[in-house]
């Protein structure tokens, strides 16, 4: 037995940073962390399980499914969590497609929330069951493959991808299945890769010109872009914290000046209105450089966890284009499945349609596309809560992307306006004239209040046996 | 009143339209009384919206148009409390609903103005919310022989399929006047179905839609193309050929409708008949500029048809030549790596019957948005291939071209680099095609091409049709 005992040591040994000192180094120079420091970083002390530390090369050498990453099973907050990471010095970081599978049948079943690391060029070209990719029938080790397993768990539990370098082709495709797609500056996040480019178009370009995340974060690719793997570990761990309720929280020192901040006319900044009406410190935004006029994030209203969508004057008057249209669906979605009750702050004229123009900039204009109508559907489809407060305009269809209809399968649980609303012709007073529509008006200083009041009376539940919808990756 | 004052001749009155679309005497009608004002002398015909309940081929649905003639077809409080009774009994009764849309939104001066904001309901639903309600659970035609502005857009942009004659437009009261766009800038973004000729063409094309939902099964026989359908795929494995003339050689005689053939251009989406059997097609065009690549266009294209066959019960087949989703600087600019999972997502959550059929090309991540990954919750119940597939990580000139980069770049000329390429190409392609592939239960068979038409006949038969009693989702407009 001690013999053994020895041998499954000395294997052990081979798995770790330290007998690797050389790879380590040399990832560290590159300003990352290895895939076992990164895993250490995320999860909470003395919490992880490595599923599969030992397998690696068979006897003879080659390689098998289960290397080119390490995953865990482990907590973040004291929250289970699936947990992985690829090692993009270990074959290009080719997953380990069998023992992420695994893990992915054990979130699935337990409902845990899965953070993957996902480095690298997608699947190993000297894999065993390389080539055969979707043509394999029947053949998935747990009970789904990594990549159906990721668009079962959407909708389901968080899913979080951290993308720290080059991820392209299978890899890539595992990142936009999740729910929250952090990048860490200098990455790169594509469907073919630098070779597969030169290969099929005959241009060789850097990872970064060819799917920077620079232009990812403008046009909607990612949802965060950090520092580095310090920060999207940090950022990874304050996404997954709010999928739990805190017991309360205290309103922003910033909330008692709330009156003077919305001015009765003209163009302000809808982020200190925000932070005036939810817990202090609870913002966390989701896609903030992606069309900027429409503003979605995460906050807490007592400790309760809620969904920010709001219009943001600031940008193009608050309009909502393709774009903003889109993030708010996908955003809606996200808040619904995860059971998150929205607030929603309008101001805006209405719609505006983008057109894409050859070599010029797109046209925008004033117009309603299928895009638009995204949010309604989204909306109508919703059971989670929504509570709405009417700022300034609320011009055209504007207000319905914003909240759906009264109507509708979800009607707003509160739907309050300030003075300063200016709906059509109407003011906030005589706009109080279709009192099924607004609840009341109300100062802005007592907006969090009455919304509170409300928002007590309904319980998260997340008991459902079934997912209510996946989460659109667009 | 309304007929007699359509000022254009060349254009149908709103009653004409409907009595085109509708059976003979089977329409009952609305709120024909219904005024813009309750004033005794008013003479706003139905309040510019002829609406009610007819039959198509003897099967129910709920129609309307707006009238051109009647304050240029504007949406008031009345006319539109009285589409929401339409649509209440569209979603009551699961009938599809067709709209003339023709018209210029808001009424202005309206004896009640539209409240600004979420309105108090006008019945148990209301215009948006209750087509948003209808998406996935009865189809919804949107007709457009005119202009559309705001809300009358905003009505066709909710229904499933929108078909339009080629000089209509869309567009917007603004505070700097009307803005207005072609319909052919819609149908090149996928923002509308099908462009045609007339007003007739446009009310042929709603009844044909509705038909494959309608009735699920009629006669149907093989299209005189099919006994040669092998001979549309080239010998020269590197020439394209055009996918409608497989998938039409495929189908039932004439019973193919294509939607949104103008844009996403790689992808072809189609519903069809088989063997009289209602179906919806999918496949890669490898005549199309990106030669059958699945950019974010095709793959936006293709999840949405899966996601409005799912709704609706279409068993999906797929045609797949497929050198792999798009690569390159603009591809990901547009959004490759996000849209990619848009089709993937889509399949794997259907549980409508896939068969797909695999001609030629099987290369990277593609295939997988065409037949799904072969695991999961879904698996396709039938994947043939017909003898000419090749397969593999990525297409065999990518493969040579990487194996073979060093000869190729030091080649004297493109012409010889193109010929070691090939000639590896050539070399690597018995290894992945045809055979081998039937061998190794890549798929559950390789079959005659003629064969096609009966092997997938003989499973769907055997998986009814199943309308269900709830709605399965929502069909995503875009």
């Amino acid at each position: 037995m001690d013999k053994l005992i020895e041998a499954l040591k000395a294997v052990r040994e081979t798995r770790t940073d330290s007998s690797r000192t050389e790879v380590v180094t040399r990832v560290h120079l590159t300003g990352r962390m290895t895939a076992r420091e990164r895993m250490a970083a995320l999860l909470d002390e003395d919490s992880a399980v490595e599923y599969g530390i030992i397998a690696g090369k068979t006897q003879e050498g080659d390689w098998v499914a289960e290397t080119g990453g390490a995953d865990f099973v482990g907590t973040i907050n004291g929250q289970v969590v699936i947990a992985s990471s690829t090692d993009y010095t270990d074959q290009g970081g080719g997953y380990g497609a069998g023992r992420l599978a695994r893990l992915f049948s054990l979130a699935h079943e337990h409902r845990w929330p899965l953070v993957i690391f996902v480095d690298g060029g997608g699947s190993r070209a000297r894999h065993p069951r390389a080539g055969k990719g979707h043509l394999e029938f029947g053949g998935p080790i747990g009970r789904f493959t990594i990549i159906d397993g990721n668009a079962e768990l959407s909708g389901w539990v968080p899913t979080i991808a951290i993308v720290s370098g080059p991820s392209f082709a299978g890899h890539a495709s595992l990142a936009a299945f999740s729910d929250f797609l952090i990048a860490t500056k200098g990455s790169s996040i594509g469907l073919g890769g630098p070779p597969m480019v030169e290969a099929a178009l005959g241009v060789r370009v850097s990872a970064v010109e060819l799917a920077g995340v620079d232009m990812q974060e403008e046009t909607g690719g990612i949802d965060l872009l950090v520092e580095d793997d310090v920060a999207a570990i940090a950022a990874a761990r304050d996404y997954l914290a709010y999928y739990e309720d805190l017991e309360s929280g205290e309103p922003a020192a910033n909330s008692v000046q709330i009156d003077s901040i919305v001015p009765v006319e003209g163009i302000y900044d809808m982020y200190p209105v925000i932070e005036a009406i939810v817990d202090a410190h609870s913002m966390f935004e989701l896609r903030p450089a992606f069309a900027k006029s429409l503003i979605t994030l995460l906050a807490r209203i007592d400790g309760r966890t809620i969904g920010v969508l709001a219009n943001q004057p600031l940008v193009d008057e608050g309009a909502i284009d393709n774009d903003a249209a889109t993030k708010i669906s996908r955003f809606v979605e996200i808040c619904d499945a995860y059971e998150y009750p929205i607030l929603s702050l309008i101001d805006t004229p209405g719609c505006v349609a983008t057109w894409e123009t050859k070599g010029e900039d797109s046209i925008v204009e004033p117009g309603i596309t299928r895009w638009h109508t995204r949010p309604i559907i989204a909306h109508q489809n919703r059971t989670v809560p929504l509570f709405c407060v009417l700022a300034g305009r609320g011009g055209g269809l504007g207000p319905s992307l914003m909240t759906g209809f009264s109507s509708g399968r979800g009607v707003p649980a509160l739907c309050l306006a300030w003075p300063t609303v200016e709906v059509g012709q109407d003011d906030g007073f005589s706009a109080m004239q279709y009192s099924k529509a607004i609840d009341d008006v109300v100062a802005p200083s007592e907006t969090r209040e009455k919304i509170s009041r409300v928002l007590r009376h309904f319980k998260r539940d997340l008991s459902r046996v079934e997912k209510k919808h996946p989460i659109d990756s667009w | 009143m309304g007929a007699a004052n359509q000022d254009d001749s060349q254009y149908l009155s709103a009653r004409e339209r409907l009595s085109l679309l509708l059976d003979s005497e089977s329409f009952v009608e609305y709120g024909v009384l219904a005024g813009a004002t309750s004033k005794t002398e008013d003479e706003s015909v139905a309040d510019g919206l002829v609406a009610g309940a007819g039959e198509i081929s003897g099967c129910p649905v709920v129609a309307a148009s707006y009238d051109r003639a009647i304050s240029n077809g504007t949406q008031s409080d009345r006319n539109q409390r009285k589409l929401g009774r339409l649509i209440y009994l569209a979603n009551r009764h699961r009938w599809p609903l067709v709209l003339f849309v023709d018209g210029d939104g808001a009424r202005q001066g309206d004896h009640k103005p539209p409240p600004p904001i979420v309105i108090a309901p006008r019945g148990r639903w209301d215009v948006y919310d209750g087509l948003a309600e209808l998406s996935g659970w009865a189809p919804t035609v949107a007709i457009l022989t005119g202009r559309a502005l705001d809300g009358n857009a905003g009505i066709a942009m909710l229904s499933d399929f929108v078909v339009a004659t080629r000089e209509s437009t869309f567009g917007s009261n603004s505070t700097s006047g009307t803005v207005s766009r072609s319909v052919d800038d819609f149908a090149k973004t996928g923002n509308i179905d099908l462009l045609v000729e007339d007003e007739r063409a446009a009310i042929l094309a709603a009844q044909k839609y509705l038909s494959y939902y309608q009735i699920a099964t009629t006669e149907g026989r093989a299209a005189a193309t099919y006994d040669d359908i092998a001979s549309i795929v080239p010998d020269n494995r590197r020439r394209p050929y055009d996918m409608r003339k497989i998938v039409n050689a495929f189908a039932d005689d004439n019973s193919v409708l294509e939607l949104g053939a103008t844009w996403g251009r790689s992808m072809l989406t189609m519903f069809a008949r088989l063997k009289g059997r209602s179906v919806g097609i999918f496949a890669n065009q490898p005549r199309s500029p990106l030669a059958g690549a699945i950019d974010s266009d095709a793959a936006d294209k293709a999840a949405r048809f899966i996601e409005l066959c799912d709704a609706y019960e279409f068993p999906l087949i797929s045609f797949v030549d497929n050198p792999g989703f798009m690569v390159g600087p603009q591809a990901e600019r547009e959004g490759m790596a996000r849209h990619h999972a848009r089709p993937l997502a889509a399949l794997h959550h259907r549980t409508v019957p896939l068969c797909s059929v695999q001609i030629r090309k099987a290369y990277g991540l593609g295939p997988f948005a065409m037949s799904g990954w072969g695991s999961g919750r879904s698996v396709p119940e039938l994947r043939l291939a017909w003898p000419t597939v090749e397969s593999g990580g990525m297409s065999l000139e990518g493969a040579a071209y990487l194996v073979k980069r060093k000869e190729i770049l030091a080649a004297e000329n493109k012409v010889k680099a193109l010929e070691i390429r090939d000639e590896y190409a050539e070399k690597m392609r018995d290894q992945t095609s045809g055979l081998k592939a039937g061998r190794n239960f890549m798929f559950d068979d390789i079959v005659y091409p003629t064969e096609t038409r009966d092997r997938i006949s003989a499973i769907l038969e055997r998986i009814p049709r199943d309308l269900g009693h709830t709605k399965k989702h929502p069909i995503d407009p875009h």
